[in-house]
């Protein structure tokens, strides 16, 4: 992780001073990426980090499961900003999926009571 | 009472409106699988085919049993379908659905510390009994109290997004944000969808600059140069500091053999630019290669 965060550094810093030539669409013109993140340094970042976390999302899919074919086509369909996203935080997003945190025994009997007592004593002083 | 009888106006609206998208198919989840039925839900209703098993190829995660959000808006591009991100607002959530969409939401179902990930569709609302109407998990027809979809949407970041077949906008965007959301999908849409995107939204939010620059820029990158030129143009008269603007007009001039007017706009866009402005390398790139130009018996049309 921390040789990861070294090259972004490096990578991002060389892009960075060459006044971020990598993200413009053609010869004089100015892309409208670049216009929408003129004032947004962190989506300049992005694409710069994209670059490097794209092998690292497919590999974090593949390891979740994902088959090699698939991850591969799905990596390729993110934005620079959604892939540096899923890079950070692939095991603390959201996946819905209704997957219940399984917890055996009288916790979770409690745990449920509280709930449907909670709710309810909520929602009844709205 | 006379006078109400002979007014051709139109009949008073029901007391009990009652909105429900009932053309909206229903694919009861298999299990973990509510990510893939959701978005089958949505894609079918833009008359984008496909089915929840094709679609767990591209959005479903084993190993953590669900589907991040960032790929449901990717999946969603994939399959030629604009996705756009919603405010966070019950407001707008309503008004989506009233206007015909269909909103895919996210809603944690579990309560403290556990998380229980879910995504649904609203497909309507019932005012009077202030309920909502969901197709989810393997309920067809799901109807849940706005206070206890709230409670469960609230924990999920209040995230919904809709689906949007070529030339439909959002009822409740703003062009900055739908400028955004097309810009992402830009490269993954047939390139005639986007022409039609673009078009409905400057008929519609003509004034936003965002929005004109992104549209011209899609124009001339698709070849249209007089659309691009005539966009580009028009931002410029609404706010002559556009100096990103003015650059690409005098890149698409120099294109187009106009070079002495391209000079011009080339030369005014640096001279006008910010000494901070994050685009100045670009125009001083524009202006050299505009004076490297020798200069031209220009076209008629070049200065409009």
């Amino acid at each position: 992780m921390r040789l990861r965060r070294t090259l972004v550094a490096i990578t991002a810093s060389c892009f960075l001073s060459m006044g971020l030539q990598a993200t413009t669409a053609s010869a004089g013109v100015i892309g409208t990426q670049e216009y929408l993140s003129a004032s947004d340094r962190a989506g300049q970042i992005a694409s710069v980090q994209a670059a490097l976390s794209r092998a690292d999302v497919r590999a974090q899919l593949e390891k979740f499961g994902v088959n090699p074919a698939d991850a591969e086509t799905r990596v390729a369909s993110l934005s620079d900003q959604e892939l540096v996203t899923v890079s950070e935080k692939m095991n603390s997003l959201p996946a819905g999926g209704d997957g219940v945190l399984v917890v055996i025994g009288i916790v979770f009997v409690i745990l449920f009571i509280l709930e449907l007592t909670g709710v309810i004593d909520i929602f009844k002083r709205v | 009472m006379v006078l109400a009888a002979c007014s051709s106006q139109p009949p008073s609206p029901p007391e009990d409106p009652l909105t429900e998208l009932t053309g909206v198919p229903f694919f009861p989840q298999t299990i973990h699988e509510c990510g893939p039925a959701a978005l089958a839900t949505v894609l079918n209703y833009s008359a984008a085919p496909t089915n929840p098993e094709e679609l767990a190829h591209e959005v479903y995660i084993p190993g953590r049993q669900g589907s991040l959000q960032i790929e449901m808006l990717a999946a969603t591009r994939g399959h030629g379908r604009l996705p756009f991100v919603i405010e966070p607002h019950l407001d707008t959530l309503q008004a989506e659905v009233a206007a015909g969409l269909p909103v895919l939401v996210l809603q944690d179902l579990g309560a403290l510390w556990l998380h229980r990930w879910h995504y649904a569709v609203v497909i309507g609302y019932e005012p009077a009994r202030d309920m909502l109407i969901l197709r989810s998990g393997t309920d067809r027809r799901r109807l849940e109290s706005v206070e206890r979809f709230v409670y469960s949407w609230e924990r999920a970041g209040r995230w919904g997004m809709v689906v949007l077949p070529p030339g439909v906008l959002p009822a409740t965007a703003t062009p900055e944000r739908y400028t955004r959301a097309l810009s992402d999908a830009a490269g993954r849409l047939p390139a005639g969808d986007v022409a039609v995107n673009f078009d409905a939204a400057v008929a519609r939010w003509g004034n936003s600059p965002t929005l004109l620059f992104a549209a011209a820029n899609n124009a001339y990158a698709s070849g249209d140069l007089s659309r691009a030129e005539g966009l580009y143009r028009r931002l410029l008269a609404l706010d002559a500091g556009q100096v990103a603007a003015r650059n690409n007009l005098a890149t698409l001039l120099l294109d187009r053999g106009c070079v002495t007017t391209g000079q011009r706009e080339a030369a005014m866009a640096l001279h006008t630019a910010d000494p901070v402005s994050p685009f100045l390398e670009a125009l001083r790139d524009t202006n050299r290669r505009a004076q490297a130009l020798p200069a031209a018996r220009e076209p008629a049309d070049c200065h409009q």
